[in-house]
């Protein structure tokens, strides 16, 4: 904020969330609470084998069972364009000549009740040839390995900028490699010392409490599907080429959504609710159970090869690496998901030569698609771990060596990029000195360890739209596109939109998104609404109070500037004119609304890697304290201090809520089992086996610091915030565990057993 | 596959409900699909996660792993039933004042298994909560607004008695 800048009434305010008396009352409706008369319920066959072909499948039976009015196997598929994804669409909406994993969807069922469904599916006699499998990546990587696709899928390499490339199946089962290079590849020649770190991933699931879930229905020759759905745009658009369907006729709703952090996006029940529904003529209600959850949608499991070069004195001259990604069964967001881990894998460092690549590769599990963090995760945990490698093998402390390495304030990220929009360091030094890291006592089984976690936000080219509508007696409708996940987005936008009308916080409401009202959206993704949906909609706000503005001038017979909008009134002078007695005396009794529309975009911009300039960049710095048992390898997390910077905060309760949410997603994957696989087989994917943290697995010591830095490029100065604290706590314990008792272990998660495993290794001569 | 049908009666936030369900029907399934009160919400439907939890005789309770038939003659509150004439209960209040939710698809479940809590302890420690409150999962929030909001709620409620 600049010096002359107004004092602020709403925003910066820790309101009460606008949708805190639906959520606290049960009365907050979401996609699992709609219903229809008449409406069926879907239930799919899944495959029991991780690899097959798929020989013969013979539906009749069930579809005389009781209950039952459709039945979708591959059969049911002509005439549709029966497979999707994101870049590639390799995955079809139920298997037409192989599965992939298990729990593939071989065919579905709808009848008027789950129960009926179920007891149809056990009818459908199926035959399978089975193929060998590849559960992990390197074996799917082998000369030998069985093809999940023997023909390549149609799919496309998107355009890149300066350094970027993009490139589908160099390999056996790899369905996109992104790669960047910057410098000179001569710069490891001049380095003192290089290092070379093997680092691996696990792979946690979303976990999040409302599954996925669809009711479709046909209004006519209409689709109207309601769905907990985060991009329900690009849905619309992926649906209109599945059903070979106008896009105008395909209705998306999407009302609260029980959370995805990520999983909710593009196609998941809405192809087989809504064939169903074509079928049956009848509004048919996909629910998944959470068994499915796990059997639908994970985060990556990768290996991260890192390679870097230093000089003696510390600086940071060149890092190479190469990243595989598990990209599950089929593509799905993978091609995105490595272009952010190879592209955040530098992190924000001063570098002079950069070239990395990133694989994705098919293999016979559940499919990997975006989770929180979104590549990053992975690539701050191998970039953060080897910094501290470095640090203790050059005999540095690691938070000296990372001051003396982090990018400037403003500096660009890479050649064509946008600068950062943190101070590194000062966020850097504010953790550290709330967790006492300058007094600790190192060894002996206890350690503290450093960690900045990184990521470009705001994604990549999108455009945002938005509309405000006013109302004769001061009613504003914000229409935009970002669904409410959880996130809080309609109480940042409706405070924005307040602070700007004047205007208490409870005249603002933000109705849910239909696609065919809504402006559109590419998706609520990448913690991009507060810097690129906001932009658009104080633009909306703007443009509808001008046209108030000279509205109520001109009915004043005055200038626009010798007046003030205050509430729904006009201020002149000492007068005070309320709005809604000139706005009916102008346009008649019934009144009025006006409107303004806002739309933001970046640039497109050739010399920037990605097509355009990042808009915000994310940071989450932390640290963490750990006691280690030598005997038993159990880490015992003392504390978890994490900080992002807001910028400025819109609603500072809702950033801390972000902040220490993604913090304690974070711990799933740093001290969690995560999703055990035995082989192709899930071992522990249900609610029961599955552990995510619960409030008594959170130390006392767990302290989120809210920064405002004030360099954020949304309105008022905000940033980019929700995923940052997520991506350095894995690292931040592993650095603290060799703090600790001086192993250093490269592989998530932290379980007891490495770690006894890596105090043998140190101790075996 | 079903046996006769069983005529359940219990109390459902002070009402008394009287219907036939079946043998293997769940009750959560009843408060949802036929007294129309969806604020119970499922997740894992293995009695694992709490998102379900209601309070059954004074005991907080995964609805998802209660037979209908089990409530028979039971007294039972649900989300719907906290708020009195649109008066919130110190639990929603401090829930609602301390943005101790994100999705909110696990408050439902949270609000009710603090009020079992505040029920038994009007004052219960820090530490009381966190153990209480580890019954039920919450993937949003990292749990600390949480806890601090189950502390408020009892602070509220003891000022609402002083009163």
């Amino acid at each position: 904020m600049n010096e002359t800048a107004p004092p602020l009434n709403v925003v910066g305010e820790g309101f009460a969330r606008t949708d805190a008396v639906p959520k606290t009352t049960g009365t907050a409706t979401y996609t699992v609470d709609v219903s229809f008369p008449g409406m069926l319920h879907a239930k799919v066959l899944r495959s029991p084998h991780a690899h097959a072909r798929l020989t013969a499948i013979d539906a009749t039976a069930a579809r005389a069972m009781p209950g039952v009015h459709a039945v979708i196997t591959r059969d049911q598929l002509e005439g549709l364009n029966p497979t999707y994804g994101y870049f590639i669409k390799d995955q079809p909406i139920v298997a037409i000549d192989k599965v992939r994993y298990i729990g593939d969807a071989v065919a579905a069922v709808a009848a008027e009740t789950e129960r009926q469904a179920v007891e149809a599916l056990e009818k459908i006699v199926v035959e399978y040839e089975v193929l060998p499998t590849v559960a992990a990546i390197e074996s799917a990587m082998a000369d030998t390995a069985p093809e999940l696709f023997e023909e390549e899928p149609m799919g496309v390499v998107p355009a890149y900028g300066q350094g970027a490339s993009g490139a589908r199946r160099l390999g056996i089962n790899n369905c996109y490699r992104f790669s960047y290079e910057t410098g000179n590849a001569g710069a490891f020649e001049g380095c003192d010392h290089v290092f070379e770190d093997r680092f691996l991933f696990s792979r946690d699931q979303h976990f999040h409490l409302e599954p996925f879930v669809s009711v479709a229905r046909m209004e006519g020759e209409t689709i109207d599907v309601w769905s907990s759905c985060q991009n329900p745009f690009p849905l619309r658009k992926e649906l209109a080429r599945v059903f070979n369907h106008p896009e105008n006729m395909i209705r998306v709703q999407v009302p609260y959504i029980g959370a995805g952090y990520g999983a909710k996006n593009n196609c998941k029940t809405e192809p087989i609710a809504i064939l169903l529904a074509k079928l049956s003529r009848r509004p048919v209600r996909f629910c998944m159970t959470m068994e499915e959850n796990f059997l639908t949608q994970s985060q990556h499991a990768a290996i991260l090869n890192v390679k870097t070069g230093v000089m003696a004195d510390g600086t940071f001259v060149a890092r190479s690496g190469h990243i595989w990604l598990d990209s599950g069964a089929y593509s799905d967001a993978s091609p995105l998901v490595a272009e952010k881990a190879g592209y955040r894998l530098p992190g924000p460092y001063k570098w002079k030569h950069l070239d990395i690549h990133c694989d994705c590769i098919l293999t016979n599990t559940t499919p990997a698609g975006p989770y929180r963090g979104f590549g990053g995760t992975q690539a701050s945990w191998a970039s953060e771990s080897q910094i501290d490698i470095i640090a203790r093998s050059l005999g540095r402390d690691p938070l000296d060596l990372r001051l003396q390495n982090l990018k400037d304030l403003g500096e660009a990220y890479v050649p064509g990029e946008s600068g950062v929009d943190s101070d590194l360091r000062a966020g850097l030094n504010l953790v550290a000195d709330r967790i006492g890291y300058s007094d600790r006592q190192s060894g002996d089984g206890r350690g503290m360890g450093l960690s900045v976690g990184f990521k470009d936000a705001g994604g990549v080219n999108k455009p945002a739209q938005a509309r405000i509508r006013i109302t004769t007696n001061g009613g504003i409708y914000l229409h935009c596109g970002t669904v409410e996940i959880g996130q809080g987005v309609q109480t940042a936008m409706a405070q924005i939109v307040a602070e700007l009308l004047n205007a208490p916080l409870d005249r603002v409401s933000y109705p849910a998104l239909n696609t065919d009202y809504t402006p559109f959206d590419q998706g609520t993704n990448a913690s991009s609404a507060i810097v690129v949906m906001a932009m658009a909609v104080q633009q909306a706000t703007l443009k509808a109070k001008q046209k108030v503005m000279e509205f109520a001038a001109g009915q004043l017979d005055c200038s626009v500037e010798e007046i003030e909008l205050d509430d729904w009134s006009i201020r002149k002078g000492n007068e005070s004119h309320p709005l809604p007695i000139m706005i009916m005396r102008y346009y008649g009794g019934t009144g009025y609304e006006f409107t303004g529309e806002g739309f933001f975009k970046p640039d497109i911009d050739h010399s920037a890697p990605l097509e355009t300039q990042c808009v915000s960049w994310e940071f989450g710095w932390g640290a963490a304290e750990v006691e280690v048992d030598r005997d038993t390898g159990l880490v015992n997390l003392k504390q978890l201090v994490v900080s992002g910077d807001a910028g400025q905060a819109i609603n500072p309760l809702v950033c801390r809520g972000q902040d220490e949410g993604s913090a304690i997603m974070g711990l799933t994957g740093a001290l969690f089992p995560c999703m055990i696989y035995d082989g192709p087989i899930l071992m522990n994917g249900n609610g029961l086996d599955y552990r995510v943290p619960l409030a008594t697995d959170i130390p006392d010591g767990f302290v989120s610091i809210l920064q405002e830095q004030g360099h954020g490029p949304g309105p008022f100065g905000a940033k980019s915030l929700g995923e940052g604290c997520m991506l350095p706590v894995a690292s931040a314990i592993a650095n603290a565990i060799e703090d600790a008792i001086g192993v250093r272990i490269r592989e998530l998660p932290l379980t007891p057993e490495r770690v006894l495993a890596a105090i043998d290794d140190a101790q075996s001569p | 596959m079903s046996g006769e049908l069983v005529y359940l009666t219990c109390r459902v936030n002070g009402e008394e409900v009287s219907l036939h369900v079946r043998p293997e029907e769940i009750f959560v399934d009843v408060l949802r699909d036929r007294l129309a009160a969806t604020g119970t919400k499922v997740a894992c439907d293995l009695g694992a996660c709490g998102a379900c939890t209601i309070i059954v005789n004074g005991n907080p309770t995964a609805s998802c792993g209660l037979f209908a038939w089990q409530a028979e003659g039971a007294d039972i509150q649900t989300i719907e039933g906290l708020a009195n004439n649109g008066n919130l209960d110190p639990v929603q209040r401090a829930f609602v004042e301390n943005s101790a939710f994100q999705c909110g698809y696990c408050t439902p479940g949270m609000i009710m298994l603090a009020r079992a809590l505040i029920d038994r302890d009007p004052a219960p420690s820090r530490a009381d909560i966190r153990n209480w409150m580890g019954a039920n999962i919450c993937r949003c929030t990292g749990y600390e607004m949480i806890i601090e909001a189950v502390e408020k709620a009892a602070a509220l409620q003891q000022e609402a008695c002083n009163e």
